[in-house]
């Protein structure tokens, strides 16, 4: 049971595409696991249709639609060849990964401090996107952290608990710079999420050290 | 070349039988007058986002061309023509802001392309209804929280250039979306 869902404001910014890559990814494996929020993406969508049938009509070029049939009907005759499919490198990272990661790059885990360990997640399209995967011992406390953005974690295995809450496999925790949390990983088992921080964050403390070498890549 | 009229309407039922010609047949007449009404009005969205006309007309025609090519994953029990076009024009969005080097949405994912179930008879009536509700839910909301959200779909612009925009503080505009998005689950919920 998912008890802990992104804000209607981050599905309405996920829906209406103004989302940045990193979060859209983390928020895409959410709504793929969660029916609730895959409905309220829908509602947005459709208000996104809504919006565009309400537009005022802007004029075209003339000719425009005759310069799309023409360029339809060239496409048709210079079929093209289908892409090469790109060689990933996906790491082994213990568990398998959602459907949302298909186009990743995964790298292997890296020690970055006692029981943690992270993942570099390369995206296909922005690679620049600051998105990891996170392994956390049984029982290991996160060092305090800020960040100037948001922040989103979606739980993949195992489980944490921070004073907002207890997480579990399918919640995201979306958490704002003003929340300063503490989370600590269940005696149960290791935990693995993944996180992406929107904008830029503050490169201090234990945070920064995590995505530090994502930006000097 | 030929002078096109612009289409001020197009029903739902209206859609999706162009839209049904296009994908069985190839339909040349069918899929003009889904550009008569729909690349208007994704030029318009286009500009909305900050786009020039020449570049937004651009991406109205490159929405089309998708139109053109993916009509067969059109499934009118999933989502109304409107917002299937919304949501290729939404990823033609992300894509031309990727390759400007700014920083966007960009990912893989464009629900236009999965591979679709078919629908099951229920959700063919959900997705009939969300329309309706959903523009029903629009039409009640005031219209300082609707303009609010309309603008939250029309950009890349930050909440900072909305606050800019309406000359009010960035503060304002937070609060006024979460009002605005409060208010419209509300309705919604109240719809079902
Ligand atoms: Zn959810």
């Amino acid at each position: 049971m998912i008890k802990h869902h992104p804000s209607d404001e981050t599905l309405l910014r996920y829906a209406s595409g103004t989302l940045e890559a990193g979060p859209r990814v983390v928020v895409a494996i959410h709504v793929g696991d969660c029916t609730a929020c895959a409905a309220r993406v829908a509602d947005f969508e459709a208000l996104g249709g809504a919006f565009l049938d309400d537009l005022p009509a802007e004029k075209l070029g003339d000719g425009a639609f005759d310069a799309l049939m023409s360029r339809i009907d060239a496409d048709a005759a210079s079929r093209a060849i289908p892409a090469q499919p790109r060689r990933l490198s996906r790491a082994e990272v213990g568990i398998r990964l959602p459907e949302a990661l298909d186009d990743c790059e995964v790298g292997p885990w890296r020690w970055i401090g006692p029981g943690v360990r992270r993942s570099r997640v390369t995206l296909a399209d922005d690679p620049k996107a600051n998105v990891m995967l996170l392994k956390v011992a049984a029982g290991r406390r996160l060092p305090e952290h800020t960040h100037s953005g948001f922040e989103y974690t979606q739980v993949l295995k195992g489980s944490f608990r921070d004073a907002r809450g207890h997480y579990e496999p399918g919640d995201m925790d979306e958490a704002d710079s003003e929340v300063d949390h503490q989370p600590v990983v269940d005696e149960t088992g290791e935990c693995i999420c993944i996180a992406a921080v929107e904008g830029g964050i503050r490169l201090r403390g234990f945070f920064g050290r995590m995505f530090q070498p994502l930006f000097s890549a | 070349m030929t002078m096109r009229k612009q289409e001020t309407s197009l029903s739902a039922e209206e859609g999706a039988r162009l839209m049904a010609a296009v994908a069985g047949e190839r339909n040349r007449s069918a899929f003009a007058k889904l550009f008569d009404y729909y690349a208007p009005r994704l030029k318009s969205f286009m500009m909305r986002s900050g786009m020039t006309s020449p570049v937004a007309e651009d991406l109205a025609q490159e929405t089309m061309l998708l139109v053109w090519k993916k009509a067969s994953y059109f499934d009118p029990l999933r989502a109304g023509v409107s917002t299937w076009i919304f949501t290729i024009a939404r990823n033609v969005r992300i894509d031309r802001l990727r390759r400007e080097g700014r920083p966007s949405a960009a990912d893989s994912l464009d629900p236009s392309d999965e591979p679709e179930e078919p629908a099951s008879a229920e959700a063919s009536i959900m997705a009939a209804e969300r329309d309706e509700r959903v523009r029903a839910a629009i039409a009640m909301l005031p219209g300082e929280q609707a303009e609010i959200l309309r603008m939250a779909y029309f950009g890349d612009k930050a909440q900072s250039e909305i606050a800019r925009d309406l000359g009010i503080p960035l503060g304002t505009v937070k609060s006024r979306t979460r009002l605005a998005l409060n208010r419209l689950r509300a309705i919604l919920d109240d719809l079902v």
